[in-house]
């Protein structure tokens, strides 16, 4: 809910329950005051009325017989409410009256002044009726400015919030606002300002960090790996045992190797450190050419790949790298867990690219697949994180990846979705 | 064949530096952006061998541009850590010939700058030659003492990486990333380098070549000059 919407609830139902209260307030205080008002005239013309008796004068005529009625009889005395029916009008109209004993000319008599009501209720109405109009001019002028106000001073804000809802943290760029007149929203954006400059320079640092972690780790790597070729080079190893050994620290190092590029590649997805290209990437050449590459290890174990390549999906802007070390993993998986003389289908459509593969009954959990370090079996020399680079790039494009198993045949078929 | 190799890390140009004169290169060596530069300026190569992060003024990337803009006829392979895929494009747009990653198999080196210097070699007909056998990499073209071998492409593939590192051990992980690419992982199958070698090796048989591929057991295999 908007919070103007919002805050002109709160003043509808404040200003709502303060009308009701004061009409009824103002009603009842009026029609009281007004019947007090009656009632002393009424007294009054009782005072002059007895004045006149006690001077022995005869009741004064009346030219409203309805206004003075004289009865010999006794009558409940006090003041009462009545109804009379007013000739000109021909209607029912309420009146005050007031009966009392009056010895008039030595005679008891019991006299009924009587007043209409009627002009009283008008007033009560035209006083309630400008009251309540004036009140409800208030209402509707305070809604209104309330909204113009809104719209003049909240632009600011709105303008903050849209310049947030377009920014992407992967821009790395400082949010810069225009000035702001209004304290709370300069703070805000001022805020903002430092948070996004915090935001890039971190990036930043990151992306040194990474970079130089990565050069540096690889740097020692490579002189390993280089020495101990030219060590395998030496006539002494020829002794075998000397050679195993060798060997087997050759291995170790380009294991080391390329469980570094993996995570140096998952960091660097984390930290959204490549910008997509202008251009579109096209997959299925790509998917040829891995397919090419690839070839070797097919043969190897008599696996036959099909490529059945559609349509390329719509405006799918890869960074090249993460392309080829998607397309790549996907594939080296389906060699990876097949079996000896098995098969494997690759489909592109513009919706996805599917790969199923034929391979060994499904063991593990398959939600757990896509977790760093699984490994299908735990002798296996390669760290198991290349259907993490999978996810990791999917997440990263906002692919939907699945994984399902089909039992007879045991084929394996892993989706991935183009959002 | 003159090389420069611009590299930064001491202990890495060393042995980068043995290699390569064992491999009967003529090779200098420069360990910053001034040092190399320097040489750029007053001699020719045919091969620079740069690394892209280096001390001083500037980087690879500096000198690649320089190379370029003084017109050098020398082949550029750049070798760095930074796996940056932005480098690696960098790097080619500027007139680099190849790209290889740190770490990387010497052999791979060797085998890239080979290919490089064919490249750059326009005339005369380059081959090679290495006892009964003569290729021509241009036409990709085998013979077998004046007999012409069909090789499979993967097949002479290696046939060419072998020749390119004549009595050395590769190992079978040089020659399987060779093949595949060096984004492979084969730790779980070296198998198909077997295979491959062994029909390689009926091939040349066939012909009637020496048997001068020899598995060094567990190791890999070298291309034997005796």
């Amino acid at each position: 809910m908007k919070l103007l919407t919002k805050t002109n609830r709160y003043y509808l139902l404040l200003t709502t329950g303060l009308f009701v209260l004061a009409g009824v307030g103002l009603y009842y205080g009026f029609y009281a005051a007004l019947r007090h008002e009656v009632e002393e005239q009424l007294d009054n013309a009782r005072l002059h009325l007895e004045r006149r008796a006690a001077t022995g004068q005869a009741l004064p005529p009346t030219p409203f017989e309805y206004q003075l009625s004289v009865s010999p009889r006794p009558r409940p005395l006090g003041f009462r409410d009545t109804l009379l029916l007013d000739p000109t009008e021909d209607e029912m109209v309420p009146h005050r009256q007031l009966t009392f004993r009056l010895a008039v000319q030595g005679r008891p008599a019991w006299v009924t002044l009587r007043k209409s009501l009627v002009e009283t209720d008008d007033v009560l109405e035209v006083v309630l009726t400008v009251l309540l109009t004036v009140l409800a001019v208030l209402l509707l002028s305070v809604v209104v400015l309330n909204r113009w106000l809104a719209n003049r001073l909240w632009g600011p804000f709105r303008a903050t919030l849209g310049a947030l809802r377009s920014y992407g943290v992967q821009e790395h760029r400082v949010l810069e606002f225009a000035p702001v007149d209004i304290d709370e929203f300069a703070e805000l954006n001022q805020v903002l300002t430092r948070f996004t400059r915090r935001l890039v320079a971190d990036y930043e640092a990151m992306r040194e960090f990474t970079a130089n972690a990565a050069h540096e780790t690889q740097t020692p790597l490579a002189i390993m790996q280089a020495q101990l070729e030219q060590l395998l080079q030496l006539p002494e190893m020829a002794n075998p045992q000397l050679a195993g050994l060798v060997t087997e620290l050759y291995q170790a190092t380009r294991r080391l190797s390329r469980l570094h590029q993996a995570l140096t590649l998952l960091s660097k997805i984390e930290n959204r450190q490549f910008a997509p290209p202008a251009a579109p990437l096209a997959l299925a050449p790509l998917l040829r050419d891995k397919a090419r590459q690839l070839e070797p290890l097919l043969d190897a174990r008599g696996l036959t790949l099909n490529l059945h390549l559609g349509a390329e999906p719509a405006g799918l802007h890869l960074h090249p790298g993460l392309a080829d070390s998607l397309v790549h993993n996907l594939l080296q998986n389906a060699i990876k867990h097949n079996v000896a003389g098995g098969f494997i289908e690759v489909q592109l459509s513009p919706e996805a690219l599917q790969i199923s593969n034929s391979g060994r009954p499904l063991s593990g959990n398959p939600a757990r697949f896509f977790e760093r370090f699984q490994k299908h079996d735990a002798a296996s020399a390669s760290p198991g994180l290349g259907l993490s680079i999978v996810e990791q790039i999917g997440r990263y494009y906002g692919f939907r990846m699945s994984y399902t198993f089909e039992s007879s045949g045991a084929i394996h078929t892993l989706r991935v979705a183009f959002a | 064949m003159k090389l420069l190799l611009v590299e930064d890390e001491p202990a890495l140009r060393n042995t980068l530096v043995d290699y390569l004169r064992q491999s009967s290169y003529v090779c200098e060596v420069a360990g910053s952006f001034e040092q190399a530069l320097e040489k750029i300026k007053l001699y020719d190569y045919d091969c620079v061998v740069l690394d892209l992060t280096l001390p001083g003024a500037g980087n690879g990337l500096d000198l690649l541009r320089t190379l370029k803009a003084d017109g050098s006829r020398a082949g550029v392979l750049i070798v760095s850590a930074r796996a940056a895929l932005d480098d690696r494009l960098t790097g080619l747009d500027l007139g680099a010939d190849d790209y290889l990653t740190k770490p990387f198999h010497l052999a791979e080196l060797n085998s890239r700058l080979r290919a490089i210097i064919r490249r750059r070699q326009f005339q005369g007909q380059p081959h090679i030659a290495f006892r009964d056998l003569l290729v021509w990499p241009e036409q990709a073209e085998v013979f077998v003492r004046e007999q012409a071998l069909t090789l499979t492409r993967k097949e002479y593939d290696l046939l060419l990486f072998l020749l390119a590192n004549p009595n050395r051990v590769l190992t079978k992980e040089a020659i399987a990333e060779h093949l595949c690419g060096d984004a492979v992982d084969v730790a779980d199958s070296f198998d198909f380098i077997y295979t491959h070698l062994k029909n390689l090796r009926k091939k040349l048989q066939e012909k009637g070549a020496d048997n001068y591929i020899r598995t060094m057991y567990g190791v890999g295999y070298k291309l034997s000059v005796e």
